[in-house]
């Protein structure tokens, strides 16, 4: 079955939907800066926060929405509402229709902020019951339109790209006609304090794959994408975007918070994504790396990207993280979706303020803003916690 | 091509690791009740295990179990379930935050704390670079991972794969649901009591007693979709509806929860014997993983626990040859699992 891409939403620091989104990236312009929407004492830790606050996210949503509302629930409303008006899903609605999303923090960025009313009073439960992920999700269904399947994935840093293999295997075993798939996170003090115990934040805008790299920066946004059969999109009238070739999730095993020296994990997932795809390592023109720009990961994921490609010469390599930051569970679908303007409109995504080779590794990354090339296929990595490694291949749509 | 559990082990508030829930369960009064825990020495080494949460040492323990009833060394894919995830170090890591400020804190609490803690640290200990995946969908968290799995064996990507629920119920976090009335009141003695989940599965595509006929998840759908979805799930299997014996539900005496069953069950199996479990092994977001435990006992068994009917007699635990488990959670989210003995 030839999968095919209809539909793109995508809300991040860098913009509000696909063409703020594509401008950003081919003008090399992005919002990194300190924490404005909540009280941290990490000041000194830039991130990249979508500008928008909760009151302007209900404004571009059309106002009207009740509470309990969560950040998360409110970025992936305007990321869902963006592909599902693209895929004209209302219009001409297929029969089975799933959503499947990607989040980790759920709900807590109001458990942060009532935790203490949540244990002393009755002002704030309702955001008990908003807490949990797979809340959220529901939330995000229920705002644009009827779905027949929903679920949740929580994988971390790489739950967004699960979301996609579930959709498309939903496609795959004839159990929906369509599955929109992607992920959506906001910063909380919660894991913002978490990576930060970790030593893994950078006070400067991230530099992956530069010898100088010292950390991420945190992100926040949501992307989704609709996945459905080539038939169902020229049944529907509507033009795929590109095609979903192939996908590929393994693990890494090794260690909690960091990858294997070799790169094990991310190695078996992009072989196996290639495997998937029925493509060879040559057929790849651009890697959206997972670069996330801490000193273990862009080492790890190096040493796995030469190992696998080197034979043939390594395509351009990237990391959009540093424009986005590390959107965590949304950066699955929010990289996918960058992957997908790159064929469409023939450009390698710059790796920006890299200056210096990393020692050990073969390649630099593709450092130029806006660099025209035709791209055909692009491998797309999100690597989580627990070395939970995915890849995703997504190619140009030609008519069969 | 056929699904089939070759092996399952559960540690709940029943006796761990074993099946005396059947013959004499514990009765809780209370409402809120953690797992009887056993002995993790024989699993994981006992410096590795002070690091570890409870429900990691649970899922340790349950995986090892699973694999060890039948031989197995390590899955293809490991797959978890879980509505809260590790909520204890969750817990730990927001109150430290809160009540202390953001100087102070410690790695170790958030570190553990992410959901997929759960599936990662069962690859770590069997070292299975396999697909690994988490779902955190509420009430069919585990149905979820079920459905993922069974995905992944009809699209040809696994042979095996260990599926499982788990939740871990802290004192705070049932207090806090408590306010949201989720929780057996003393005045009407009605209403759910809390339970914890850790029930692994070891899954096949090689024959065994009890098959997994199919899974559903269904996101509000009416009485309708309910049945169109089943009638497609027994034609599937090959079977029509009358040839369901039994079926299993969520009921767990809260009135609005149950109701929906004796909607279901009057509508779609009038007179047909229905079971459930979770006045025995509690209430959580993924106590329909203890829903296909009990189903898959009672199949291989052939024995129906008299405590485990709900109404209808059965008349004969031997000629009980399919069980459909149908669980929902706040009538949004549902889920069908269809059993046979093989």
């Amino acid at each position: 079955m030839t999968i095919c891409v209809t539909g793109i939403g995508i809300i991040s620091s860098i913009g509000v939907g696909r063409q703020a989104t594509l401008d950003s990236l081919l003008t090399g312009r992005c919002n990194i800066a300190p924490i404005a929407h909540f009280k941290t004492i990490h000041s000194d830790l830039v991130s990249a926060e979508v500008v928008q606050s909760n009151e302007q996210l209900i404004e571009l949503l059309g106002g009207g929405l009740k509470e309990p509302l969560t950040r998360t629930a409110l970025l992936g409303m305007v990321a869902l509402d963006q592909a599902y008006k693209e895929a004209r899903v209302e219009e001409q609605r297929p029969q089975r229709v799933a959503f499947v999303s990607g989040t980790t923090v759920g709900g807590m960025d109001k458990s942060e902020q009532f935790y203490l009313d949540f244990l002393n009073n009755d002002s704030k439960n309702q955001y008990i019951a908003s807490h949990d992920c797979g809340r959220c999700s529901e939330m995000i269904a229920d705002y644009c339109g009827h779905f027949d399947i929903i679920t949740t994935i929580s994988t971390a840093c790489s739950s967004a790209a699960n979301a996609v293999i579930f959709g498309a295997n939903l496609l795959k075993t004839g159990r929906t006609d369509m599955a929109i798939v992607g992920g959506s996170e906001c910063i909380t003090k919660f894991h913002l304090n978490g990576f930060n115990t970790l030593r893994i934040l950078d006070k400067e805008p991230c530099r992956p794959f530069d010898a100088s790299r010292a950390g991420l920066n945190l992100g926040e946004g949501a992307a989704y994408l609709v996945l459905e059969s080539e038939a169902s999109a020229l049944k529907r009238g509507v033009e795929p975007l590109c095609k979903l070739s192939g996908y590929a999730n393994f693990c890494d095993a090794h260690h909690q918070t960091a990858s294997s020296e070799d790169g094990e994990g991310a190695f078996l997932a992009m072989s196996g994504a290639l495997q998937n795809s029925g493509l060879q390592p040559e057929d790849i023109d651009y890697i959206n790396a997972h670069g996330t720009g801490t000193v273990n990961n862009d080492l790890s994921e190096g040493i796995a990207i030469s190992r696998l490609f080197s034979k043939r010469g390594i395509p351009p390599v990237s990391s959009t993280k540093s424009f986005t930051g590390h959107t965590t569970s949304a950066s699955g679908s929010i990289e996918a979706v960058i992957s997908i303007l790159s064929i469409q409109h023939g450009f390698i995504p710059a790796n920006l303020r890299f200056r210096n080779k990393i020692e050990e590794l073969s390649f630099v990354p593709s450092s130029d803003i806006g660099l025209k090339v035709d791209v055909n296929n692009v491998l797309t990595n999100s690597f989580g916690f627990g070395g939970n490694d995915t890849t995703l291949i997504f190619s140009k749509y030609k008519k069969e | 091509m056929g699904v089939y559990i070759k092996s399952s082990a559960q540690i709940s508030i029943q006796n761990p690791l074993c099946n005396d829930w059947a013959v004499s369960p514990i009765i809780y009064r209370e409402p809120y009740a953690r797992a009887v825990e056993c002995d993790y020495k024989k699993y994981i080494n006992p410096i590795a295990a002070r690091r570890m949460g409870k429900i990691l040492k649970r899922a340790i323990a349950v995986s090892s179990s699973a694999l060890s009833i039948c031989g197995a060394a390590v899955p293809d894919a490991i797959i978890t379930g879980t509505g809260l995830g590790c909520i204890e170090n969750t817990e730990k890591f927001l109150s430290a935050m809160t009540m202390e400020g953001e100087e102070f804190l410690q790695p170790a609490y958030f570190i553990n704390s992410t959901h997929n803690t759960i599936s990662s640290q069962i690859a770590i200990f069997l070292k299975c670079h396999g697909y690994n995946n988490t779902f955190v969908q509420r009430g069919i968290s585990f149905e979820s991972a079920l459905l993922d799995a069974l995905m992944l064996f009809e699209t040809g990507t696994v042979n095996t794969a260990l599926v499982e629920g788990h939740d871990e119920m802290t004192q705070g976090y049932f207090k806090l649901l408590d306010k949201l009335d989720y929780w057996r009141k003393e005045a009407d003695g009605k209403g759910a009591v809390a339970g914890e989940t850790a029930v692994g599965f070891f899954l096949s595509k090689e024959e065994d007693t009890v098959k997994i006929e199919g899974t559903e998840i269904l996101h509000t759908p009416s009485m309708d979709d309910m049945s169109r979805s089943l009638l497609k799930m027994c034609s599937d299997a090959g079977i029509s509806l009358k040839d369901i014996d039994a079926v299993m539900v969520g009921a767990n005496t809260d009135e609005a929860n149950d109701a929906v069953y004796e909607a279901f069950s009057e509508t779609l199996f009038h007179g047909v014997p229905c079971l459930w479990w979770k006045h025995i092994f509690g209430e959580s977001f993924t106590s329909a993983a203890f829903g296909m435990y009990v189903a898959d006992y009672i199949l291989r068994n052939r024995v129906v626990p008299s405590a485990m009917v709900w109404k209808n007699s059965v008349k004969s635990a031997e000629q009980i040859r399919k069980i459909l488990i149908y669980n929902h959670f706040n009538n949004k989210e549902h889920s069908l699992i269809l059993l046979s003995r093989w």
